[in-house]
């Protein structure tokens, strides 16, 4: 090994960052690319499908309903509102809003689950009744893997951050998970769009 | 089989105008690539052979410079070969693809694990008829096939007289073909389509149109009425056991369209699609035992008297 | 240096103390002997040597029934395999080589290697890393299990639906096609979220992206292709499982389903796939050249842009897979145009490597010859690429030897050829003994004679109208010479891969001495020692140009300050390499190995019941709750980081 020379010291650099500048986030966000990836992957699928068939839904089946998830997409866009409150307050390392926020969040991801439970009966058909059924399932049911997931991640962060040793890194984690939030709430609205509302203009 | 032994059925021996057409394609691209494959590794071997002074500078600026030149200049005369290839290509894509004449013979060719079907259309009804594995064309006449397949997918291939098209259901497919010389060209399945997609052969017999036109009319007819008394036996046999399941014979009962269709088998060549020349031993070898011929084969073996199996023998050569 | 760091250089504290700092590293980074310690390993290079091992087993039995199928074909109606057996036996070898080969040993370099050629103490996420080995590895022996219960897939490594469906496909075989994928898929995924975050993260400082090694984008590119196309061929898989277990109708055309739709997505990700493999082949090129002509690569920013472009380009070509199912003509042409303007960025690759060559002093060493082998074959194989590309000649050589012919140059020519070069290139840095050089050779020229001896003849049989995937033939078809040549040529490559076997078994106990740095490399994994310490480097090295260790001569420059009682990293800024922060990387952990026993039970599970999710899921979900819950060590390292300031 050759001899070596220090040309610089980094003892003072910060140990917690937040946003691109974290390990973490980076890794949430190839996270998301592969999910994101899946997801259009079972639109695509949806809208290749459709051109197998006369009409869209095939005959004989119900268009979906409206009113579960319509009101699905308000609440996921209404709690990005309190997960962006919780992301900032993660910065300033304001423990008591992100306690509160993220209560507030769980709550949220909780309703969502239930409110995908009937979201699953608004669409009316079953994944065995033809490859419509198939195709709308399996674009809810990618989501609904998704949505399971983080509100078991939400829930664990939750428990974690009423700790009594909370330390600067959780809350970093915890910003990583509005990230992510940010997506899943985000990326149901073009779902949305694909399976709830195009049968009515296909 | 014989002419089989003839004949190479290779690509670069065709026998189509379709087939002609990418022969010539193949040629332009082959003395292309030959010529730029030995320019490039000649630059490689001299590149690392070359005599170099002793003490030449690491990097020399113009050295560089005339690198950078040669480089672009190698470049630019990649683009302009793939560019050519491109417009040959296309060019040949569409002589290809354009339209048939009004005279078509249309033929629907059904793909089956592990055989052929083919159905021999008509504007009169009565006269279509369907057979297996060997697909008879005029020379000079533009063959339309339809596609189709009931299971999974499969390919059509004879290489020395068209392009192959894959047979995929729940989507009609479509080529067209034409022969220029009287033969035999062999064929097979190129899509992998289970066990015995190996054994997924067929012959396309080009003829010429008179010939071709007494086949036609033979194939019509029905299957004739066995005179003598091992045939008379023979079709007894042949109704009274499980080949009625899945085997067709017009003029007969017998009108199962699961397995081929029997009504003239003695005039085809081979049986089990391509694997065996059409003789008595063979014959009776497939129908007892199939499954050691072709492993798999959808044909169950058969338990006949001794007896029984000839006279069934004797009344199956009969169907001319 | 950047603004970041510290204004006024200051000494490394207690330079003399030296032997204290070693120490401690060697203390903090320990991995202690023994079982245990081995299953709960963490570092990268532990990590990737489990998956160049494991993907070589994995090569061999891949060319153990590829010599099978040789033996069978060699003369027709032969009765080595019966065709059940063959059909198993052709779908293990393609699903083998591509899944459980070719792409994790890709990657496994890249995890072995990007670390410390960007002078990284670890890859970005090491418990993840050693999680996707653990799935890797679950994976293939699951589907090697079922292989040798006469349940291997039989449907082809493509899979094809209908027959790959419910409906022609009963029994397990076809499920275990679809998980084993899911496997492989998860493995290669992980791998790659690691060499992106940890390129993009974990340079050392002054290693702008300009001044990445050729090797590195190569990963870094490749990386990216996978995320992006992985997820095709992991839906497609999730679809045909649900078709075949849950009655779905994605591909039953009674219903309303599309058999091409399975093409489609198969072949977004399949045409990628190839890209995967050879990608990173052309990052060892370009360091066994830049090395062994003893010049940097020239034409480095156009190399780059290159291999962006193929990357690209790679996602515009999966259409040529499907000339032959008829689709409409403008579209093919299309596709047409894709495929063959990929030839471009691989030809300029080629050009800039000879001009290197030409102005550089090459030395004849085995990884060198193994470059050169991979020029001309994959010229070859890049030939016949272009002329596939063309829809009129694709749809007569389409599924036929011709293409077995093409591909394999292309894959063992582009992509294993320059694979063994990087193995006998980087043997000394990672076990501290050069490989015998004399083998070498013998191992090189039968490699090569048998590859072509093999392989050129399937061009005239492909001509010759032999599909492929046919488990037999008859012999008035006249394929019986070529194919025996073919097999002939097989038995030679597998000599010279028992060559290869022989040296390095016989060179890893016995072989000389290799040093640091026994090629005079360029690269900052030539700085350090061979096998290089658990800490990869003492001090994360400053590079100040594209070639640090030519550049620089004299002592290395370093920057100071990371802790050495715990597992301290420097992570620095994406574009310019400046140093960012600090990071504390995790201890070794038992529970990336659980966490992938419970992705084995649940994937495994599902194919005989849908409760296997009932069962799966839980698992799953508390071994990740055991991984994340901060617990001993961990938390008190992090307590003890956290009081710093």
């Amino acid at each position: 090994m050759r001899g070596t020379r220090a040309v610089a010291d980094v003892r003072h650099l910060p140990r917690t960052v937040f946003g691109n500048r974290s390990l973490m986030w980076w890794g949430t966000m190839g996270y998301i690319m592969i999910e994101g990836t899946t997801l259009f992957i079972c639109a695509v699928t949806y809208f290749y499908l459709s051109r197998n068939f006369a009409t869209w839904p095939p005959q004989h089946i119900y268009r979906p309903g409206l009113v579960i998830p319509t009101i699905q997409v308000g609440v996921m866009l209404l709690s990005i509102i309190p997960m962006r409150w919780v992301d900032r307050a993660t910065r300033r390392m304001d423990l008591a809003t992100v306690r509160t926020g993220l209560l507030i969040c769980s709550a949220l991801i909780l309703a969502m689950c239930v409110l995908r439970f009937y979201e699953f009966r608004a669409l009316q058909v079953r994944w065995d009744t033809s490859a419509y059924g198939s195709a709308a399932w399996a674009v809810v049911f990618s989501h609904t893997t998704l949505l399971v997931l983080e509100a078991a991640e939400t829930l664990t962060i939750t428990a974690l951050i009423f700790g009594d040793q909370v330390e600067e890194r959780d809350l970093s984690g915890v910003s990583d998970n509005a990230l992510y939030w940010y997506f899943l709430t985000g990326v149901w609205v073009p779902l949305y769009i694909a399976v709830f509302l195009s049968p009515y203009f296909m | 089989m014989l002419s089989l032994l003839q004949q190479s059925h290779s690509v670069l021996n065709p026998s189509s105008p379709q087939t002609r057409l990418i022969d010539r394609l193949w040629d332009a691209m082959y003395f292309v690539s030959a010529v730029v494959f030995v320019l490039v590794v000649l630059a490689l071997l001299l590149s690392v052979f070359r005599r170099r002074d002793s003490e030449a500078a690491e990097t020399d600026p113009g050295q560089e410079r005339s690198l950078t030149t040669a480089v672009s200049i190698a470049t630019a005369l990649t683009v302009l070969i793939l560019f050519g290839f491109l417009v040959y290509d296309v060019a040949v894509g569409r002589q290809l693809t354009r339209g048939l004449g009004k005279d078509a013979l249309q033929v629907r060719v059904i793909g089956h694990q592990w055989w052929w079907e083919l159905q021999y259309r008509d504007s009169v009804a009565q006269n279509w008829f369907t057979t297996a594995n060997e697909l008879h064309i005029p020379v000079g006449r533009p063959v339309a096939l339809e596609l189709l397949s009931t299971d999974v997918i499969h390919s059509f291939w004879p290489p020395t007289v068209s392009q192959k098209r894959d047979l995929i259901p729940g989507k009609d497919n479509s080529l067209w073909l034409q022969a220029d010389t009287p033969g035999v060209y062999r064929g097979q399945c190129a899509e992998y389509c289970g066990q015995q997609h190996a054994k997924m052969a067929f012959l396309v017999i080009a003829q010429r149109p008179d010939s071709f036109a007494s086949w036609l009319a033979a194939q019509r007819d029905t299957a004739l009425t066995p005179t003598t008394q091992p045939a008379i036996r023979g079709q007894e046999v042949f109704l009274a056991s499980s080949c009625v399941m899945c085997h067709a014979i017009a003029g007969t009962p017998a009108g199962s369209r699961i397995g081929p269709d029997l009504t003239h088998l003695a005039s085809r060549r081979t049986i089990a699609a391509g694997t065996l020349p059409n003789t008595r031993g063979n014959l009776a070898g497939w129908i007892v035992n199939p499954q050691s011929i072709k492993p798999g084969t959808r044909m169950p073996p058969n338990q006949l008297k001794p007896a029984d199996l000839q006279a069934l023998l004797a009344y199956l050569e009969t169907l001319k | 240096m950047s603004a970041a760091a510290a204004p006024v250089p200051q000494p490394p504290p207690a330079y003399e103390d030296q032997e204290r700092v070693r120490r401690e590293l060697e203390q903090t980074w320990a991995q202690p002997p023994g079982l245990w310690h081995w299953l709960r390993s963490v570092d990268h290079k532990s990590i990737a040597k489990r998956y160049i091992v494991t993907a070589f087993i994995f090569f061999v039995l891949a060319g153990l029934e590829a010599a099978t199928m040789r033996a069978q074909l060699a003369r027709p109606e032969n009765t080595v395999l019966g065709p059940d057996a063959y059909n198993q036996f052709f779908t293990m070898h393609g699903l083998t080589m591509m899944f459980l080969f070719a792409v994790p040993i890709m990657e496994a370099m890249g995890l072995y290697f990007v670390p410390l050629m960007i002078g990284a103490r670890n890859v970005a996420f090491p418990r993840l890393n050693a999680y996707g080995y653990w799935v890797y590895l679950c994976g293939g022996i699951f589907l090697y299990l079922m292989f040798f219960m006469n349940t291997g897939p039989d449907v082809g490594w493509f899979g094809y639906v209908p027959l790959s469906g419910p409906e022609f496909s009963p029994g397990k075989r076809a499920d275990v096609y679809a998980q084993a994928i899911t496997f492989t898929e998860i493995a290669s995924l992980v791998g790659s979220v690691e060499l992106i975050v940890t390129i993009f993260k974990n340079r050392a400082p002054g290693m702008t992206l300009n001044r990445m090694p050729l090797f590195v984008w190569a990963m870094l590119v490749q990386a990216f292709m996978i995320l992006f196309a992985m997820p095709w061929v992991a839906t497609a898989t999730q679809f045909l499982a649900m078709d075949r277990l849950m009655a779905t109708h994605f591909f039953n055309p009674a219903e309303g389903g599309d058999a091409l739709l399975w093409q489609h997505l198969f072949w977004f990700f399949g045409h990628p796939e190839v890209y995967i493999i050879f990608i990173p082949a052309l990052g060892f090129v370009s360091s066994i050249i830049g090395t062994f002509t003893r010049r940097p690569v020239f034409g480095y920013p156009v190399m780059v842009l290159s291999m962006i472009a193929t990357g690209f380009l790679g996602f515009g070509l999966w259409v040529h897979h499907m000339f032959a199912t008829g689709l409409p003509q403008l579209g093919e042409s299309f596709f047409t145009g894709a495929s063959m303007m990929i030839a471009i960025p691989s030809g300029i690759q080629i050009f800039c490597w000879i001009a290197t060559i030409w102005s550089g002093r090459p030395r004849f060493t085995v990884p060198f010859l193994f470059v050169l082998g991979f020029v001309v074959l994959f010229i070859i194989g890049g030939f016949t690429g272009v002329m596939i590309a063309s829809v009129p000649f694709d749809q007569q050589v389409h599924d036929s030897y011709f293409i077995v012919a093409h591909f394999h140059y292309v894959l063992i020519g582009g992509a294993v050829f320059p694979l063994f070069g990087a193995f006998y290139y980087w043997f000394p840095k990672v076990t501290g003994r050069m490989l015998s050089e004399r083998l070498g050779r013998w191992n090189f020229w039968l490699f090569f004679i048998g590859m072509n001896v093999t392989f050129f003849p399937m061009h005239q049989l492909g001509f010759e109208g032999m599909p492929r995937r046919v488990y037999t033939y008859l012999p008035e078809t006249g394929w019986g010479d070529l194919n025996l040549l073919a097999t002939i040529g097989a038995v030679t490559i597998a000599t010279s891969m028992l060559i290869f076997v022989i040296n390095v078994v016989r060179s890893y106990r016995v072989g000389l001495p290799a040093g640091d740095d026994p090629w005079g490399g360029e690269t900052l994994e030539w700085a350090t020692t061979s096998p290089p310490p658990h800490y990869n480097f003492e001090y994360p090295p400053v590079v100040e140009s594209r070639s640090p260790l030519w550049d620089t001569t004299g002592e290395m420059p370093v920057v100071t300050g990371l802790r050495t009682d715990v597992r301290d990293t420097l992570v620095t800024t994406l574009l310019d390499a400046e140093p960012d922060s600090k990071h504390r990387h995790p201890n070794p952990s038992i529970w990336p190995l659980l966490s992938a026993i419970a992705t084995t039970i649940l994937f495994v599970t599902l194919i005989f019941t849908p409760w296997g999710a009932v069962i799966g899921t839980p698992l799953f979900l508390l071994a990740l709750l055991g991984w994340g819950w901060p617990r001993g060590r961990d938390k008190r390292e992090q307590q003890l980081v956290e009081s710093e300031a």
